[in-house]
């Protein structure tokens, strides 16, 4: 009856948590407020793309450092919503500069600045008249409203689509640029050989550093230090979070591309260049995990409490990066009573946590015997033991122990290869781990000495 | 609970004084300051496997981080810089039995406390100075490199040279527990036990060893600097052990316990790591660590990355680590064999949106000598290994307010095995005000060694938070409740409710 009725709550709280994600990702109704664009009336095939028909773009024509990407990050530069259509290279034919149009490049000292030229600087070729309230359309086909705004229509009298170009998330002073001989294709690629310019055309980080080169200040170079370009919060960290998602390092950067198994491979990235990582990351975004006292999901999953010996025995280094073994370990499983010497309180009623002794410590030397587990993983016995519970038999028979080697009936010396070698160095650098087995008139640490 | 009271006093001090400063009138001044505090409490309870104790954990955190920034005045872009960061935390259980912090019970546990807290760090910071190749930190600072994540407390000095070479020099007192200056065992080496045993018997708890000396620390490092293709580092550290402590395990027939007292290493290690990306064909880097008083090699890795397209990565990795502890301990002569992990790895980008990951391999754990005849130091060159496959799954797709991301993994081998995934959801609501949290997670699990030890553990974590505005700067509530089910535990439920504030002046 009670697994019954466990059934049904667990059904229940399956149908719960289903209903939950099936609300979650409900579609949204579409927001019906803004009108669709209403279709072109007349047919014009030229700077509605890069190249006419959709082609791609010649990776030599793409901005330096683009080559093989697939186009900017939307976190920099911020979608685009272009209402025009404009062809740069049947302009650049007819004599036009990058400066013709854009002469407000060369003076910008801000990236918020808009340097799309002012519809009056069309009117002087293209006829039309904006001088009154109402706009007035030229006389010629170039002078026609639907010659550049899309989806124009007579009807839409003096309505066009937006053009929209959000500010990018980075400081830029284009007149520095200017000033030390930087031409626009430096960054921007051969736009005047495309017809419509899109945000692919927009500079990429990987040829900045063509230039940004000093690792420090007053080098005499510019500086590749992050927030030269990139936002900052007040204490000099890059800001990482904006609407458009997070600002992650690419692949090429180090190597430190934030990918889905970051998780698992962070360290060597950070141990080799943890300046690096404090570019963007403060002390407490480390801490929260390496010594975080809320266990982080990312790394432990849910029920890890019942599975985290068998982790521990798997790989254990993953746990000594967070956590010290001798107090955080063996503090909790002394409380819990997992361990050999912990509180008699906690142990008294208990029964065996390893194998029976047949395997565990009087059986053969192969896999399931302690002394195999403890060669296997030795941090594993770490978390759960004090040294007083190896040295109980592992000591020499003076101080309490079976003894060591032959002598004593029973092989219990743990030392391993190599030992006698550098045993005289490690008894002058620290003589404790010694003395806890040997008696100081123990001919075997005489022959250390 | 009188003890942990009386320990909440200063941090609860410390959040008034924040408080009434953050909130306060308003001056105008050079610098930029910013306060930011978290509380988490957590109720949950934990059985041991044996059924009895149960521990009722009421968890109660509380970190409290003051920065000062620009201290300097006005900032230049290339000019100095000087800064202050610190942060204090309280992290008490008022579930805990004062039996267990009673040396005279039988449930006491060494160096339990109720509510330590501790300074996490809490230093000032130059940067930029003498023509900007001169920096230095003062204080409680964390040392984060091949060596592992440490703390100390002290100075370090930095210079760039107009050499592509940055030195870096630092000496001062490891943080260790036991002593009065608000500190945790973390960043000590492991495979002893320390702390104050001020309250213990000599008799009691010997292989809790007394630390009431500072531990002297000094290191060096040396690395690359202007070179976006190549980094290196190399790095020394050596700390210093000046405790007298207990040597004897048992008590002499004498009754007198032997000690040690003069002055012996902790840890000396010597570490080099590398990375070599010449150019967009993808990585190579590599690391290596010797202990001098192990007399070993304790860790070296080698990862190449193969950039194979715009958007699939290919990489293998191999690792291959000794355990290694502090020169106190009898377990650095346990210690015999390395683990060594060798992982093939992939990664395709299918969009910015999606993305996923397969690493697999296997670990290889090695056994000196015949297992019939092993202990014996006369055949130590035998070596017998076995190998534990393993395999990861990650995919994350991430919309405009929201992701989704899968983790699945499978340890086998010998000593048990962990086969599941956890599936998280994260969305945003009214443009970021609130926040929803599900995760499900199914595992099937079995521990070789302890054959009762299996199970197969579904739960789910539901969780929510909000960002009430005219909280601070930056603010957010949050709650968490987590159910997990399986035959080991039957029901086991866990409340997490947290808030974070933030406040800029």
């Amino acid at each position: 009856m009670k697994r019954q009725r466990d059934f049904g709550l667990h059904l229940l709280l399956a149908a719960c948590v289903a209903s939950l994600l099936v609300a979650w990702f409900a579609p949204v109704r579409a927001d019906t407020s803004m009108p669709a664009p209403a279709p072109s009336a007349t047919t014009l095939v030229h700077g509605l793309a890069p190249l006419p028909g959709g082609r791609t773009v010649p990776e030599a024509w793409r901005p330096p450092g683009a080559q093989g990407d697939a186009g900017p990050s939307p976190v920099i530069f911020p979608a685009q919503r272009l209402g025009l259509r404009f062809d740069h290279a049947r302009h650049v034919a007819l004599g036009a500069t990058c400066a013709t149009c854009h002469d407000k490049a060369k003076t910008s000292r801000s990236s918020a600045d808009s340097l799309l030229p002012a519809g009056t600087r069309c009117d002087g070729c293209h006829g039309t008249n904006p001088r009154t309230q109402t706009v007035t359309a030229g006389t010629e086909s170039i002078g026609a409203c639907a010659t550049c705004h899309l989806g124009y229509r007579p009807e839409d009298g003096q309505l066009v689509l937006r053009t929209s170009l959000p500010r990018p998330h980075l400081r830029f002073d284009h007149a520095v640029h200017a000033e030390r001989g930087v031409d626009c294709a430096a960054c921007h690629g051969a736009v005047g050989s495309l017809e419509l310019a899109t945000v692919d055309q927009l500079p990429r980080m990987r040829a900045c550093f063509g230039c940004h080169t000093a690792d420090r200040p007053n080098a005499g170079k510019p500086s590749r230090a992050c927030p030269t370009c990139h936002l900052t919060e007040r204490d000099t960290l890059l800001v990482t979070s904006f609407a458009e998602g997070r600002l992650e390092p690419p692949r090429w950067l180090h190597d430190a591309e934030h990918g889905p198994d970051w998780i698992e491979r962070h360290k060597r990235i950070a141990g080799d260049d943890s300046r690096f990582c404090a570019s963007c990351h403060a002390e407490r975004f480390c801490t929260d995990c390496h010594d975080g006292r809320l266990r982080p999901r990312q790394v432990h999953p849910n029920d890890f409490l019942n599975m985290h010996a068998i982790a521990a025995r798997q790989n254990s280094p993953t746990c000594t990066s967070c956590h010290h073994e001798q107090s955080f370990c063996l503090g909790c499983h002394q409380r819990a009573g997992v361990t050999m010497s912990g509180p008699l309180g906690n142990i008294a009623e208990r029964g065996r946590f390893h194998p029976p002794p047949a395997v565990w410590t009087e059986g053969p030397r192969g896999p399931g015997h302690h002394a195999w587990e403890a060669e296997r993983n030795l941090n594993a016995c770490v978390s759960c033991h004090t040294e007083r519970d190896c040295v109980s038999c592992h000591a020499t028979a003076v101080v309490g122990g079976y003894g060591s080697g032959s002598s004593s009936g029973r092989r219990t010396d743990p030392h391993p290869a190599g030992f006698a070698a550098r045993c005289g160095r490690a008894l002058r650098q620290n003589p404790r781990p010694c003395l806890v087995c040997h008696d100081p008139a123990d001919p075997e640490l005489a022959s250390c000495r | 609970m009188l003890a942990g009271m009386r320990r909440s006093v200063p941090v609860a001090a410390a959040c008034v004084a924040c408080v009434v400063w953050c909130f306060g009138e308003r001056r105008a001044s050079a610098y930029e300051s910013e306060v930011d505090a978290s509380v988490a409490a957590q109720f949950y309870s934990l059985e041991s496997p044996y059924g009895e104790p149960l521990l009722r954990r009421r968890r109660y955190t509380n970190t409290l981080g003051i920065a000062l920034y620009d201290l300097q005045g006005d900032r230049s872009p290339r000019g100095p810089v000087l800064s202050f960061r610190s942060r204090v935390r309280l992290d008490a259980d008022l579930g805990q039995d004062p039996a267990e912090r009673d040396p005279n019970s039988a449930r006491f546990v060494p160096g339990l406390e109720q509510a330590p807290f501790d300074l996490m760090y809490a230093y000032l910071e130059g940067d930029r100075y003498f023509g900007g190749g001169f920096g230095f930190k003062l204080g409680r600072q964390y040392v984060a490199d091949v060596l592992g994540w440490w703390s100390f407390d002290g100075a370090e000095v930095a210079l760039a040279t107009p050499a592509h070479l940055r030195l870096e020099a630092y000496g001062g007192l490891e943080q260790r527990s036991g002593l009065p200056l608000l500190t945790t065992p973390r960043f000590q080496a492991d495979g002893v036990a320390r702390g104050s045993r001020d309250d213990l018997r000599s008799d009691q708890w010997t292989s809790y060893l007394n630390q009431s000396a500072v531990a002297p620390a000094l290191g060096v490092a040396l690395e690359t600097s202007d070179l976006w293709w190549l980094h290196a580092r190399v790095t020394y550290r050596r700390v210093t052990n000046r405790d007298s402590v207990v040597v004897s395990p048992f008590l002499p027939a004498d009754g007198v316990l032997r000690t040690v007292t003069e002055d012996r290493i902790s840890t000396e290690r010597v570490g080099g790591s590398l990375r070599l990306q010449p150019l967009s064909f993808g990585a190579l880097s590599g690391s290596i660590v010797y202990d001098f008083y192990a007399g070993l090699v304790s860790q070296q890795a080698v990862a190449l990355d193969a950039y194979a397209s715009a958007r699939l990565t290919l990489g293998a990795d191999y690792e291959r680590i000794v355990p290694t502890f502090d020169a106190d301990s009898v377990f650095n002569w346990f210690a015999h064999s390395a683990m060594t992990s060798y992982t093939a790895r992939s990664v395709y980008t299918f969009s910015r949106r999606l993305d996923a990951a397969l690493d697999f391999g296997a670990r290889e754990y090695q056994t000196l000598g015949d297992p019939a005849t092993y202990a014996t130091t006369s055949n130590e060159s035998a070596v017998r290994r076995e190998l534990d496959p393993f395999a990861l799954l990650f995919g994350r797709y991430r919309f405009n307010d929201g992701s989704v991301s899968l983790r699945s993994q499978a340890e086998l081998g010998a000593r048990g095995h962990r086969v599941g995934a956890d599936v998280t959801t994260r969305k945003l609501f009214a443009n970021g005000y609130y926040d929803g949290l599900v995760v499900l997670s199914l595992y099937d699990f079995k521990d070789e060694l302890r054959p009762d030890r299996y199970a197969t553990s579904f739960s789910y974590v539901l969780g929510g938070g909000l960002r009430p505005g005219g909280l601070g700067d930056r603010a957010r509530l949050g709650l968490e409740w987590e159910h997990t089910m399986n035959r080991l535990v039957g029901q086991r439920y866990r409340l997490l409710a947290t808030l974070d504030l933030t406040v800029l002046r």
